[in-house]
């Protein structure tokens, strides 16, 4: 049961579809002399400087640091979350500085799933409608929801929580609800900031080959956030990142 | 997603049930108050609106130097239609002035006010016989026609609309008239009656100075009114000055203009009357303003209240690839239904409180009728309250940015920390001075109550009567010795009198008096033997009317202390003062006594028991011994008519003590209207504030049970969360004192008679706000104090 993925889009089903999309959109991010700063009584305080950097589609890049380095910064700038003080960012060959509201919402329905570090589930919302929210901002049918829903429910292994509140949840479990919404709405990229930092290694384990598979079978860009080493090691690419600069740039083999 | 929006919304306010049923019945409770004074004002505003003329139709009156009236003269209305095009139709009225007494066998109607109407007038006003308005037939026919109330209490089995003959006066009277039908007495308009007898013309030959009628002109639609009012004055002043060759009367009537009042300005502000029922509607609008937002500030400290938390939503919809607008319709529909739900609560309420609101003012509305403006207005006050409720989380909420709530410990509290206070004491500051308000006007009233008239009105015994007594006897009327006599045959009757006036608030009538070469107003009463000693009025100097001098009935007067200090009398005892061509000879000076009740002084007055230039003297007067009060009343009634044949059979009296209460009624209604409002707003506003404690005391549990394990007192605690409400609600005392001290101030100084300013009631104010803040505040705060730390922090 494991495997029954939601199936993403059809273009991108296929290794050989899968090159040429690749290679179509080779830049699906790309950062040029970002900076950051958070200017208090006139003083500016960097966060990040000259940060340049590109993603590529079907990338799975770990953000590692030490805290208060500007990770979780920097990914709310790649989620158009918070706007860079300096430089360019182009999403997708768009220019993020020049999007309106009403396009960046766009962008958010069809193509960018969060996680984060402090889940942020909807209090007031049960676990199902948690994960059914951005299904019906997206328009998405009712059957088609209903389906979709099952099917990540099943995944996590929370069907029988379904009903229940965030606020009768384990942190792990509601991890794990955040991580099932983000991908309920089968975007193209997820960000997560921190994505098993409350779960139990097993867990994040599970959690991490779960990232893997999105990455490698279904081609999905994967962004994330980690403290450990050995999370990092099942992406393809780690970002070290300190005094607000990338110091390294690895790639894993 | 409406639908699951719709369901968490329900959801939400089911888990703050409580919360939620404070706010709903809160408003509810508010919105019934406003939905009465919305009806009260539409009702009031919309005198004589069925008239299909409403717009065209003005009342024409005439402004002297020093004074304004409705009154005109028949030829004058005559005149106006003659010489303007532009006025379609005019008429007059005249009121009836005499209360006519109608018999039809066993069945007796007193007829106030039997009005009379030109044909004209009728048609402009819009009088509705049953069967439609006829032209009477030759020039002095009359149709008469009573008041469809006034038919049932004389012919209660009446179903057809035939004309029938009622005896008038007393039932051995003999004199009979013709009714030719009912009409109706449309009691929402200006024009009332108990009958009306319709003229082709009506005042023939009275000239210019019979200035009793009323006169109605009905214009041409989009006539120049103001250029039309100007024609008017030209006219009248050329019809007064036809003939007239003495200089200072040209003068005068030069000096006289006339206006055009629209009958819309009728009920509420005529231009020659008093604008009171104008004000008082205005002061009431805004208090149901003011309790509505009242209600509604509670929705929108709750919204602050819940930012927090509401913000984080906020922001992960956005993520989710929510739009703004669709938040705000969110917000929007959460606050829509609370309201729409309060607003038929509100009707329930407004239903139940009916009754007591129309005893209160005198009035029949009622919610449940078809042509009922509420069904406009409360779709449209639905709409206002919800925006006015939800306008903070609409749009301040919405607008959150996702990367500010997102990140870590956001918290909306620094934002609208201003705002949620500022409400918080906006909200008590209105109550403060609803409070201080409801203290002063208890106060003045009280003093009314308690305070020395000058008169003594218990046991008193005003019997209402149509003989005429003055004396010399004038157009037919009788010696009161005779009926007197037989009066105080009666055991208990101490005394008897008759006069032109009772000291029921009206006005007396005004004459000129000369005193020592200084000439000057006084208002006159034209008294019988034993007024003074009837009513218990102090004398000063000199001594009463007394039948042991002849001269009294001749041209003695006794005048009251405010007219001695008019004319500056020194010693006035013995001296003289000159009126209607008498020599009067002061024979007495009486203490000031409050006929006309607290609002206007005392004026100066004189008391004559002849005075030809006067008015009738009807108005009988007895002292009655408290304990034998219903046994001489049933003697009266028995005996009323050998007692005094010429009144008829039909005894009817009121206790003078109840008749001068009326004159505090107004004053009662205030009280009742502001009692009302302090409690609702106070009700409201702690209702908000509980809530709202319950919140910041829910938010701050975390902290409370930090400092708890840091080794913090209970009372500490208790401290540390009223303080901020405490320093809110001195604040907002000390906004409205100077407020309600000007607000209090005005409203006294219509009183010629009034308390001095007290602090009293801005101290007890200030005490009641914080007591009932602490209290409030306290019963929230102990459920934090006495929570278990361990279980706050858990879930850290
Ligand atoms: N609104 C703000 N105003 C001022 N400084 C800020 C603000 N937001 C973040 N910072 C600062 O920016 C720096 C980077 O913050 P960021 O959250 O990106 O760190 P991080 O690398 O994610 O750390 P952690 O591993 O602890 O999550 C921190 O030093 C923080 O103090
Ligand atoms: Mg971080």
């Amino acid at each position: 049961m494991k495997n029954r993925l939601v199936l993403p889009a059809p273009s991108l089903q296929g290794e050989a579809k899968e090159v040429s999309k690749y290679l179509i959109i080779n830049k699906m991010i790309e950062l040029k002399n970002i900076e950051k700063y958070y200017a208090t009584k006139g003083i500016k305080h960097y966060v990040l400087r000259h940060v340049t950097t590109n993603i590529k589609q079907g990338e799975f890049v770990s953000i590692m640091g030490p805290s208060g380095a500007g990770k979780s910064t920097l990914l709310n700038i790649l989620g158009m979350l918070e706007e860079p003080t300096y430089g360019s960012y182009e999403f997708m060959g768009e220019d993020v500085t020049t999007l309106n509201e009403r396009k960046r919402i766009e962008l958010y329905r069809n193509h960018i799933g969060f996680v984060f570090q402090a889940y942020h589930l909807i209090d007031e919302m049960t676990v199902y409608e948690n994960i059914e929210a951005p299904l019906l901002y997206k328009k998405i049918g009712g059957s088609e929801r209903k389906s979709r829903i099952a099917d990540l429910l099943d995944r996590f292994n929370i069907v029988a929580k379904k009903d229940l509140f965030p606020n009768q949840l384990s942190g792990g479990q509601q991890q794990l609800v955040g991580i099932a919404r983000a991908l309920a709405a089968q975007p193209t990229i997820i960000l997560a900031d921190e994505p098993t930092g409350n779960l139990q290694s097993a867990q994040a384990e599970e959690i991490m080959a779960l990232f893997q598979k999105l990455n490698r079978e279904e081609g999905i860009t994967i962004i994330q956030v980690t403290h450990s080493e050995k999370n990092a090691q099942y992406g393809n690419r780690i970002l070290h990142i300190a005094d607000g600069v990338v110091k390294d740039d690895i790639a894993i083999a | 997603m409406f639908k699951l929006n719709l369901k968490i919304a329900l959801r939400n306010l089911w888990r703050n049930r409580i919360i939620t049923s404070i706010n709903v019945g809160g408003l509810a409770i508010a919105l019934a108050a406003f939905i009465l004074v919305v009806m009260y004002f539409t009702y009031e505003t919309s005198f004589d609106k069925t008239n299909p003329n409403y717009n065209n139709i003005y009342v024409v009156g005439r402004i002297y130097p020093d004074f304004k009236t409705n009154y005109t003269s028949p030829p004058f209305a005559k005149a106006i239609k003659q010489n303007f095009p532009e006025v379609e139709n005019a008429g007059i009225t005249k009121r009836g002035f005499f209360e006519f007494t109608m018999k039809n066998g066993k069945n007796t109607l007193f007829a106030k006010n039997f009005m009379q109407a030109d044909y004209n007038a009728a048609k402009i006003l819009d009088l509705k016989p049953t069967g439609g308005l006829e032209k009477p037939a030759g020039e002095v026919d009359r149709l008469s026609y009573l008041s469809e109330e006034s038919m049932k209490v004389l012919y209660p089995n009446k179903t057809d609309n035939k004309p029938e003959m009622v005896g008038m006066g007393s039932s051995n009277s003999g004199i009979t008239s013709k009714i030719n039908g009912s009409i109706i007495n449309n009691l929402h308009s200006n024009i009332t009656f108990d009958g009306i007898s319709i003229g082709n013309e009506i005042g023939q030959g009275e000239n210019y100075g019979m200035n009793n009628y009323t006169t109605y002109i009905q214009v041409k639609p989009g006539t120049d009114v103001a250029n039309l009012e100007q024609k008017i004055t030209k006219l009248y002043r050329n019809e007064l000055l036809k003939g007239e060759t003495d200089q200072k009367t040209i003068e005068e009537i030069k000096s006289i203009s006339t206006f055009l009042d629209p009958l819309s300005n009728q009920h509420l502000k005529p231009k020659a009357g008093n604008d009171a029922p104008y004000k008082i509607l205005i002061a009431l609008s805004v208090l149901g303003i003011l309790i509505l937002v009242i209600a509604c500030i509670n929705f929108t400290n709750l919204s602050i209240a819940q930012a927090t938390k509401r913000a984080k939503e906020v922001g992960i919809k956005k993520v989710m690839g929510a739009y703004r607008f669709q938040l705000t319709t969110q917000f929007l529909a959460e606050i829509f239904i609370q309201c729409l739900f309060a607003t038929v609560l509100a009707l329930i309420v407004a239903e139940l409180v009916l009754p007591y609101f129309n005893n209160l003012f005198q009035i029949n509305l009622s919610v449940w009728h078809i042509d009922n403006d509420l069904i406009w207005q409360l779709p449209l006050i639905l709409c206002l309250i919800t925006l006015i409720a939800g306008i903070y989380p609409a749009i301040v909420l919405s607008g959150f940015k996702p990367a500010l709530v997102l990140k870590g410990n956001f918290s909306t509290s620094k934002q609208s920390y201003w705002l949620r206070n500022s409400l918080l004491v906006f909200q008590f500051s209105i109550a403060v001075i609803f409070i201080i308000g409801l203290f002063i006007i208890n106060s003045q009233l009280k003093y009314m109550r308690s305070e020395d008239l000058g008169f003594t009105a218990n046991q008193v015994v005003y019997i209402k009567n149509q003989t005429l007594f003055n004396n010399p006897v004038k157009f037919g009327s009788l010696n009161f010795e005779s009926v007197r006599d037989k009066i105080l045959k009666i055991p208990g009757i101490k005394s008897a009198t008759v006069a032109t006036d009772v000291p029921d608030g009206a006005e007396n009538g005004t004459n000129g008096y000369t005193f020592e070469g200084v000439q000057s107003s006084l208002d006159f009463v034209d008294v019988d033997f034993d007024y003074f000693e009837t009513l218990d009025i102090k004398l000063k100097q000199g001594r009463f009317f007394s039948q042991s001098f002849s001269t009294d009935t001749a041209n003695s007067a006794v005048i009251n202390e405010s007219a001695v200090a008019k004319y500056g009398m020194k010693n006035p005892v013995g001296k003289t003062i000159k009126g209607c061509n008498i020599d009067y000879k002061i024979v007495g000076v009486i203490k000031d006594f409050k006929a006309q009740g607290f609002e206007s002084a005392v004026q100066p007055t004189i008391y004559t028991i002849k005075n030809p230039c006067g008015n009738y003297k009807t108005q009988i007067m007895l002292k009655i011994e408290e304990n034998k009060m219903a046994d001489a009343l049933a003697t009266l009634k028995a005996q009323w008519p050998q007692i005094n044949p010429k009144d008829g059979q039909d005894f009817r009296y009121e206790f003078l003590d109840e008749l001068y209460g009326k004159l505090f009624k107004k004053q009662e209604q205030l009280q009742s209207v502001f009692f009302a409002a302090a409690l609702l707003t106070i009700f409201i506003a702690i209702l908000g504030l509980f809530a709202f404690a319950k919140y910041i005391t829910n938010g701050r549990i975390k902290e409370i049970a930090v400092r708890k394990i840091l080794g913090a007192s209970d009372i500490q605690i208790f401290k540390l969360i009223n303080r901020s409400f405490l320093v809110m609600v001195l604040l907002a005392n000390v906004i409205s004192w100077p407020v309600a001290y000007i607000l209090t101030k005005k409203w006294l100084e219509t009183f010629a008679y009034r308390i001095d300013l007290p602090v009293l009631p801005f101290m007890s104010s200030a005490l009641i706000t914080i007591l009932l803040t602490v209290i409030t505040v306290s019963i929230q705060a102990k459920k934090a104090v006495k929570a278990n730390p361990v279980d706050a922090l858990k879930y850290e």
